[in-house]
């Protein structure tokens, strides 16, 4: 058993292609991309629909600019057509069906992109090339056959006309409808195309800008919920409750939306954990010499540092969950404590405040408890118990 | 100590916090509160920096050009997990890795050791140090940085090149006078008779001649000639001239390498040798023989800088009472910028010295890393023949060795 496990380190490099196989950095990988689609998931359930107010005023499908590409591209439907085959943008599909084929485009792109950064320089340059010139060819000669055809059939003249058979200009614009169409499922699905390009092409720039569009997003959508904002214009937004609800799931720790809340902040956390992750210790294994790549203790060494940075994600992730879970409830709790001391005027008061149920109190309150979490580092050795616990182990296996 | 982005962190918590707050958003709130949790569920895990690392060096004198195997064994002997490290091993920057890496990523439990080897070739001679150890902790999420070091410093002395110059001494014209043990015609410990004198209480019986005491009646006893060695001088320009060229080829490092090898050859025929350098100062090493006084000379030449602007006849003056009569002086420098050069031979010459002057080219070395005119190259190049023709007019032996070639080929060409 310990032989065969020595053979297969002797066996093991961190060489790049290596690497990519192994099972550590693939679960890496795989938590971060399926961290993204689930973000992207929660986000269209909480960002997408537009105010109800909003959807009585007009219909069900008119455009608001709400987190859903649909709504944008069934408008532009209306009005020009769409170029990409509607099954390919979700267009007439619903909840999550109407992801499924975006997030098949950004796939593609993907590895698309990914195969041209692993290219030549010469080859990217053919591709540009190429590229460039599909794109004017489709912008001149559908323009110069339908202007040539017309001066046969009606003679020679001007390709604008106020005559719709004589005037061409419109071809010039054909491509602009597919650029719109990008656009609107670019809206939605531009974090998902780099953050699948940050994880699988190894991109940490690509990933933090994911983030970073998803903090963004987040932050024009409470502006433009904000009530004096929405006075002034209201570009019908769903705005989130000001009240985050009595806790109701997981024995009353958190409301339905504080869940759905904290969910969307932990799976942004664990895609940027993840993804960046699997990329630091890549750069590692890339900026070892070849000797060193092929020395079973490097090796080992690389396997201990990757395992034990998966449990500690893992260890992490879970109770940084339940830390803010615990300090979005603590206000409660802190008026439960208050209300065990039963007499006072003061604990009266305390009891009876809404100041502390309401946003400050309960940030505040929260803050108090992250402070205390952190505090508990300096009486709690948890390292030199589970060291204690780790060698005990260790000897006893021995 | 925290990162960047733990800062960023932190910063863009608090800021989603205290906007979240004003525009009444809990979506920003509980964005900015996870950020805050996953920093203060961080700070929970420190690292273990407290290692036991031992550095095993097989050779702490080396030559120039030569390989070091490097090799650290890093233990965690406490009872707490080290989470990330990362270990680095200084090495001076004028050493450079051949094979492996001198870092490695590590996370130790209780009682785990690890390896690391690495090797290092030394392009330069010199003293340098290797270490001392860093020891770099990175939380897994890259939130906190703190680093400590190990003072564990092995030193390594880089000894410039020996070159085999058997064959050219024995084919120049230069050395062959010299041919090891010789006898000195005054009394001293050695094999030959020399003459007879009366018995001192301080000398051993057994050097009484019984015959002559039988013969006189007074205790005599024998006395032997004195064995000696030839003595041979070897002077090196240390001078900041003597830098003219690239790190690794200019008229010192040739020298040196020169130096150490004629040293070496001579100390091989048991010959004594003596060393002098001059460069700021002047520094003597008196002439002895054996493996001792090889070391001696090689360290001695592993450390010498250019500097200074000593001349040599101040080299030469200090050095007159001290060179043995008759001792062979070997002079090497480039005979840039000392317009005393001259009178020093002349005076080491007149005093019945055999002199070789080794002159590194400095006019080509300089080429090595400037472009010089043509015209400019012709006319220093001619100046410098004139200035070597003047030197052997003195009876010295002058070697102009050109960069390009090789020293047991530049012993060969000496003229007179």
């Amino acid at each position: 058993m310990e032989l065969g496990k020595k053979q297969e380190e002797k066996s093991e490099t961190l060489h790049i292609p290596a690497i990519r196989r192994k099972w550590q950095i693939l679960t890496l990988q795989l938590a971060s991309t399926f961290s993204l689609l689930f973000l992207l998931k929660k986000m269209t359930e909480i960002y997408g629909p537009c105010s109800d107010q909003f959807v009585l005023d007009h219909s069900v499908d008119s455009w608001c600019p709400s987190y859903e590409h649909t709504r944008g591209l069934l408008w532009l439907e209306g009005r020009e057509g769409l170029l990409i085959p509607d099954f390919l943008l979700g267009v007439n599909q619903t909840g999550t069906f109407s992801l499924i084929g975006p997030i098949l485009i950004c796939a593609l792109f993907t590895v698309a992109i990914d195969r041209y950064w692993a290219s030549t320089l010469e080859l990217q340059n053919r591709i540009k090339q190429v590229a460039a010139g599909i794109l004017g060819a489709w912008v001149i000669l559908p323009f110069l056959f339908s202007w040539l055809f017309a001066t046969f059939s009606n003679g020679f003249h001007f390709p604008w006309n106020s005559n719709d058979s004589m005037n061409h200009i419109g071809d010039l614009f054909h491509p602009l409808g597919l650029a719109l169409e990008l656009v609107f499922l670019g809206i939605v699905f531009a974090p998902i195309l780099a953050g699948l390009v940050g994880i699988w092409g190894l991109s940490k720039r690509a990933i933090t800008w994911s983030v970073g569009y998803y903090i963004v997003l987040i932050g024009f959508h409470a502006i433009l919920t904000f009530e004096p904002i929405v006075s002034e214009v209201d570009v019908g937004l769903r705005a989130l409750p000001t009240q985050i609800g009595e806790g109701t799931m997981y024995g009353g720790l958190v409301s339905p939306l504080a869940s759905s809340l904290l969910g969307i902040s932990i799976l942004l956390l664990l895609f940027l954990e993840t993804g960046s992750a699997a990329i630091t210790h890549m750069e590692y294994a890339v900026s070892l010499p070849e000797e060193s790549k092929r020395d079973p203790e490097y090796v080992r060494q690389f396997n201990n540092v990757v395992n034990s940075h998966l449990v500690q994600l893992s260890v992490v992730v879970m109770l940084v969950s339940i830390t803010t879970a615990l300090a979005l409830a603590f206000d409660d709790l802190m008026i439960t404590i208050v209300g065990v001391l039963e007499g006072t005027q003061w604990t009266g008061q305390v009891k009876e405040s809404l100041e502390l149920q309401m946003t400050y109190g309960k940030v505040i309150s929260a803050g108090l408890f992250i402070i205390a979490v952190a505090g508990l580092r300096f009486l709690i050795p948890w390292q030199t118990v589970s060291g204690y616990l780790e060698s005990g182990i260790s000897r006893f296996r021995s | 100590m925290w990162t960047r982005k733990a800062a960023i962190m932190l910063a863009g918590g608090v800021s989603l916090i205290l906007v979240g707050m004003m525009i009444s958003n809990f979506q920003m709130m509980i964005i900015g509160l996870t950020f805050i949790a996953f920093i203060s569920i961080n700070g929970w895990i420190s690292g273990q920096t407290d290692l036991e690392i031992t550095r095993f060096v097989p050779h702490s004198n080396v030559y120039k050009g030569d390989l070091i195997e490097v090799s650290l064994t890093i233990t965690n002997r406490s009872y707490r997990r080290t989470q990330q490290l990362e270990v680095f091993d200084n090495v001076p920057h004028e050493m450079k890795i051949r094979r492996g890496i001198n870092q490695i990523r590590l996370n130790l439990g209780p009682g785990q050791s690890t390896k690391m080897d690495y090797m290092l070739r030394c392009p330069l001679r010199g003293h340098y140090s290797i270490g001392p150890i860093s020891v770099r902790y990175r939380n897994a999420f890259g939130l906190f940085v703190n680093e400590s070091r190990i003072e564990d410093m092995c030193d390594i002395t880089v000894f410039p090149q020996v070159r085999d110059v058997e064959d050219a001494m024995l084919r120049a014209d230069v050395p062959k006078m010299y041919t090891g043990a010789t006898t000195l015609r005054t009394p001293g410990p050695g094999m030959e008779f020399y003459s007879l004198r009366e018995y001192l209480s301080t000398d051993s019986l057994r050097s009484i001649n019984w015959k002559a005491f039988a013969r006189t009646g007074d205790m005599m006893v024998n006395q032997k000639t004195r064995d000696a060695v030839t003595d041979i001088f070897v002077i090196l320009d240390t001078r900041e001239v003597s830098r003219i060229g690239t790190v690794l080829k200019n008229p010192l490092e040739m020298g040196a390498s020169a130096a150490a090898s004629i040293a070496s050859h001579f100390l091989k025929r048991k010959d004594s040798v003596a060393m002098v350098t001059y460069g700021s100062r002047m520094e003597f090493l008196p002439a002895d023989s054996g493996d001792k006084q090889q070391y001696k000379v090689l360290s001695r030449l592993a450390s010498v800088t250019p500097s200074g602007s000593m001349p040599l006849q101040a080299v030469t003056n200090s050095l007159a009472p001290r060179i043995s009569r008759g001792s062979p002086v070997f002079i090497i420098s480039s005979l840039e910028g000392d317009g005393t050069t001259l009178p020093a031979i002349r005076n080491l010459s007149g005093n019945g010295h055999e002199v070789i002057v080794l002159s590194p080219s400095s006019v080509d070395l300089e080429r090595l890393v400037s472009r010089i005119p043509r015209m400019a190259y012709e006319v220093l190049k001619l100046e410098r023949q004139n200035r070597l023709t003047a030197v052997s007019g003195y009876g010295a032996k002058v070697i102009d060795w050109m960069p390009e070639v090789e020293l047991s080929q530049a012993l060969m060409q000496s003229r007179v």
